[in-house]
């Protein structure tokens, strides 16, 4: 009877196992079109209506337990709070002359073509209606989808500046690969020194972002802000329209071992408590 | 654990809690820097009240619903899953029901083993980006929050399944139960 219950339980474990070991390989090996992602696009559409209501059910719970994180973090940015409003005072007596030469001039430009949002992009706003649980991805699911125009590889962005980029969808939900997955790269140029290279991320930190591949002896100096590159050329395009915002410089380092300069970013969007974004689909749609 | 149709609902609504929970409450969290692992503490509690089959095939699948309904990888989490219900499972046949400081010890370790379970696999599937130090801060923080988490939770499937458990302490009867007859001769 005992040789029987082990016999049983092994086999159990055995065939859980072999059928995720499957279902992990072949996953990896089909294309985004293969019939494992459509079955789980599939479910995620049935789903998230559901996971949308979770969402705005557990929303105050959720606010009151990050409000106690940021108190308790905040206690440590104080002292460094103080000396930036310091700064600031000083900065916003120059900005409060520049103010009224800037109103002048802005009736001149066009705000659409001079803000966040590039020519022949509409902005979608969608809700964040859910997490990937893990550090090794930073993907976030957004309640649009393929119905509201949003497709495969459109920008998606926060108040502040680049969130990522849209990596499944679905008829009414869209997963966003945020810029601190692992698989992101962004073609980004620093201003106004315009030294261009590749922002990565480092797995487990999503505060700094790493500009890579920037040619070496380029004089970046830190609080740089540091944009969408947008290249365009040989029948290659990058994902992302030039001149988002993506984030200021932390860090510039020298290392003489290496043959590119590396920067370090403090990214502007609030990736781990974004509640809104804004996907930019493309103007008419893509059909 | 006796399997009833009632009990397979609840199962399957403890499930479908669990994910929703994970993916829209636990995963927006941020303490410390990190989230807490609510599916793992309730596949580890299943584990505990049920054995390590029950574990196994709860873990496989609610990591199955959280790597579909995350559009993840398929079968990373559910197999991370298994190996959580499967040791919390054996730990119970091995050494019985635990209480509750060795159910906060059992939260914590099987938190850090999901986790270490979880980079092997990332680790294995190839990476394109630079690790920080900080994944190790975060698997330390998450353990500690599943330490702190894990009697509740295992508090609460249990009150959950109550029926469905055989050895859960019943309310004694009131009043004396009548000799039978074999008793009585």
């Amino acid at each position: 009877m005992y040789r029987k219950q082990v016999r049983r339980r092994r086999a159990v474990l055995l065939l859980l196992v072999v059928v995720s070991l499957t279902l992990l390989s072949l996953q990896f090996r089909e294309g985004s079109g293969g019939p494992l992602h459509g079955f789980q696009r599939g479910v995620a559409t049935v789903f998230s209506p559901l996971q949308g209501a979770a969402d705005r059910a557990f929303k105050p719970g959720r606010d009151l337990v990050n409000w106690f994180d940021e108190t308790f973090n905040a206690r440590g940015d104080n002292k460094k709070l103080s000396e930036e409003v310091a700064d600031l005072r000083d900065q916003l007596a120059i900005s409060q002359a520049h103010q009224q030469q800037g109103e002048e001039l802005k009736k001149l430009l066009d705000l659409s073509s001079a803000g966040l949002i590039p020519a022949g992009r509409t902005p979608v706003t969608a809700r964040v209606i859910g997490r990937s649980p893990s550090v090794w991805y930073s993907t976030v699911t957004i309640d649009k989808g393929y119905g509201d125009d949003v497709h495969v590889d459109d920008p998606v962005v926060t108040g502040d500046g680049l969130a990522g980029r849209v990596s499944e969808v679905t008829r009414n939900s869209a997963q966003v690969t945020l810029i601190t997955d692992h698989t992101s790269s962004v073609a980004a140029r620093v201003e106004p020194v315009n030294a261009t290279g590749v922002v990565e991320p480092q797995i487990g930190n999503p505060d700094d972002l790493l500009l890579d591949y920037v040619e070496k002896g380029t004089d970046i100096q830190e609080t740089q802000q540091v944009v969408t590159a947008g290249f365009s050329g040989g029948g290659v395009a990058s994902l992302y329209p030039p001149g988002i915002p993506i984030g200021e410089v932390s860090q510039s380092s020298l290392e003489e071992e290496r043959a590119y300069q590396r920067v370090h970013i403090d990214p502007y969007a609030d990736l781990r408590n974004m509640e809104f974004v804004q996907a930019l689909v493309e103007s008419g749609g893509k059909g | 654990m006796i399997l009833t149709w009632r009990i397979m609902v609840r199962l399957g609504l403890l499930a479908l809690f669990t994910v929703m929970a994970e993916l829209s409450f636990f995963g927006k969290l941020s303490i410390l820097g990190t989230s807490p692992d609510f599916a793992t503490l309730v596949v580890m509690s299943l584990g505990l009240l049920g054995g390590s089959v029950t574990g196994a095939v709860a873990g496989f699948s609610i990591g199955l619903l959280i790597d579909t309904l995350s559009l993840e990888t398929l079968g990373a989490t559910a197999l991370t899953l298994i190996a959580v219900g499967y040791l919390a499972g054996r730990y119970r046949e091995s050494l019985g029901v635990p209480n509750r400081g060795t159910t906060a010890l059992l939260g914590g370790g099987l938190t850090m083993v999901a986790w270490l379970c979880f980079a092997f696999l990332q680790l294995m599937l190839g990476l394109e980006a630079d690790v920080s130090p900080l994944v190790g801060r975060d698997i330390v923080v998450a353990s500690l929050l599943g330490a702190l988490l894990a009697v509740p939770v295992q508090a609460g499937v249990r009150r959950l399944l109550r029926p469905a458990l055989i050895d859960e302490d019943r309310p004694r009867a009131s009043r004396p139960v009548a000799p039978t007859a074999v008793e009585t001769r």
